[in-house]
This record gives C-alpha cells, structure tokens and sequence, in this order.
C-alpha cells in the first residue's frame, strides 16, 4: 500500500513533508512519490490536517461473484439506460443542447453504476480480465473505428 | 457482445482515476471511446420531438420492467450494494423522466437564467443557480456536481 494525495482538498499546510521518513511527500508535481512511500507506514495518512491523503493498494481482493439473477438484472439495466444515451445522443436538431448533455450525462452515470452492480466493481478482477480476454478473442467491429487490440493488450497485463 | 461496453469501460476507467492509476484509466478511456456510439438507441430516429417521446415512455416503462425487478433480484440476494443502485436509480430515474417531459414542453426557456448540474456520482440533475449542498438522491457533497456547459 502507498499514500496517495487528493489534490482538491490538500490545503498545503505539508504537515506530510514533517513526518515521512523517506521525502516521498515532496515533490514537484504534488503528488506523492509511489517508488519512494515505504509500504503501509501511512504516518502522512494520519497527521494530514485536511485529510487529503489515503493509501491505495498494489494488489485487490478479490470482490464476491454476483448472484446469476442480480447479474442478470443489473445487466439489462444497464443496457436500457445506454440504448437511452443511445438515444439522447442521436439528436441533430442544434446539435447537443444543454439539456441533452445533461440527460446523456445522468444516463451514462447510471449506466455506469449499473456495470458495476452488474460485475465490474473493480478494475483489478476476474470479471474485467475475463472481459478484456473475450474482447481479446471476439474483436467486435462497431462502427469504422479501429479495435483497440493495444489498449487492451497493455491493460491485461497491467490487471 | 451480450451487454453494452461503452459505460462498462467509462467506469472502470473512472476507477482507475480514483485509485490514482493514470495510465490504466487513460486506456480503459480509449476502449470505452471505441464502443461510444455504437449503440442503436430507442428506434425513435434523430428528431427532437420523436426522440422525447420515446424517452418520456422508456423512463415511464423502466420503472416496472427494469428497475424493479433488479430490486427484486437484489432483495433476494440480499445483495446491500445492488439494492443501493436500485434505488438511486428509481429516483434518478424520476428526474430524468421529469427533465424530459418539462423540456419537451418548455424547449429551452426552462433553462432560462438557470443552469444544470449533474452529480457524478448517481446521475441526479438540477436546474438552479447554484448546485444543492448534498446531493437529495445519494447525499455526496456539493463537490461532486459538475455544472454543464
């Protein structure tokens, strides 16, 4: 586990830079320097006056499996509330309007939660690797764009 | 593929944001932007005034023949977290609806000297001038709005 800064609320009073024993909080960018944060010792987690620091993992737990029927529902929810996205977005009357960014947005939100009821809470799991590795395998073709073969090669080794 | 992938990768990208890990989200951005689009929507064509109708009666039916039954399902498996989505989408899912039919009936002065704020974190939208202080729906903080442009 290493420390991690939350940019939006670090109020940079760098109580962080009294307490780590290795300079791993000072840094140019503003953020925390992984290769030098000793795993676990979290002592900048804890004095942060703004509570703009947390710890995040190098390796996840595995999440439960979804119940087949949960997956099963949450799954044609999430479809229903892209195909209205879907919709949303199709308008050409003056273009993308305020108000049609808006519901494309709240849509694609709720689509969101939905994958993640669904099955992929966490990037790091069997349920994402196993998607990427039948994408891998199937190479849908939607529309003219090119499959991103790469991405998704560079993200299974990465998960 | 049997479901859509394009909010299946936005999310998992978003995931990666929270837990710091740039690279990750920046191609799980990519994959999700390939499957962008290429859904076929609600069969209601491209005009503004058919597209509202079909959205004003999908929102209607989702209630009963999607929202619902994942409830349902996620009772049975007492699965907490699943039957958290449910309900934030059935109220979400309201607003959306209401959005909808106001604006099919007001076009654009609903919006006038106002602007629209979306929480990121469940989807609700407000029209206002300022975003609420907690979110009605989840109850996330003013800093998870983003206003609309």
């Amino acid at each position: 586990m290493h420390a991690v800064r939350n940019l939006r609320f670090c109020t940079k009073d760098c109580v962080c830079l009294f307490v780590c024993p290795t300079k791993a909080t000072d840094t140019e960018n503003g953020q925390i320097d992984a290769s030098k944060c000793l795993d676990g010792c979290r002592l900048c987690v804890d004095t942060c006056p703004s509570h703009a620091i947390s710890l995040t993992m190098e390796t996840w737990v595995e999440p439960a499996p979804k119940a087949e029927a949960v997956a099963e529902k949450f799954f044609a929810l999430l479809d229903r509330k892209a195909s209205e996205e879907a919709a949303v977005k199709k308008v050409k009357k003056g273009g993308q309007t305020p108000i049609l960014k808006a519901l494309a947005k709240s849509l694609r939100i709720v689509a969101e939660d939905a994958a993640r009821e669904a099955a992929y809470m966490l990037p790091q799991s069997k349920a994402t690797r196993a998607l990427i590795d039948r994408l891998l395998e199937e190479r849908p073709q939607v529309a003219q764009k090119p499959f991103p073969e790469e991405e998704l090669k560079e993200l299974r080794e990465l998960m | 593929m049997e479901h859509a992938c394009g909010p299946v990768f936005s999310n998992l990208a978003k995931a990666c944001e929270k837990q710091s890990r740039t690279r990750e989200a920046e191609l799980f951005w990519k994959v999700a932007d390939y499957f962008d689009g290429s859904l076929p929507g609600l069969a209601s064509g491209s005009e503004m005034g058919s597209t509202f109708a079909a959205l004003s009666q999908a929102f209607q039916d989702d209630e009963d023949e999607f929202i619902a039954p994942a409830s349902a399902a996620a009772t049975d498996a007492k699965d907490r977290g699943a039957l958290r989505m449910a309900v934030w989408s059935s109220k979400v899912n309201a607003i959306q609806k209401s959005v909808a039919e106001r604006y099919a009936k007001q076009g654009d002065a609903l919006l006038e000297g106002k602007s629209i704020f979306i929480c990121e974190a469940c989807g609700f939208i407000f029209i206002g001038m300022e975003a609420p202080e907690i979110c009605p729906v989840c109850k996330a903080p003013r800093l998870r709005f983003s206003q609309i442009s």
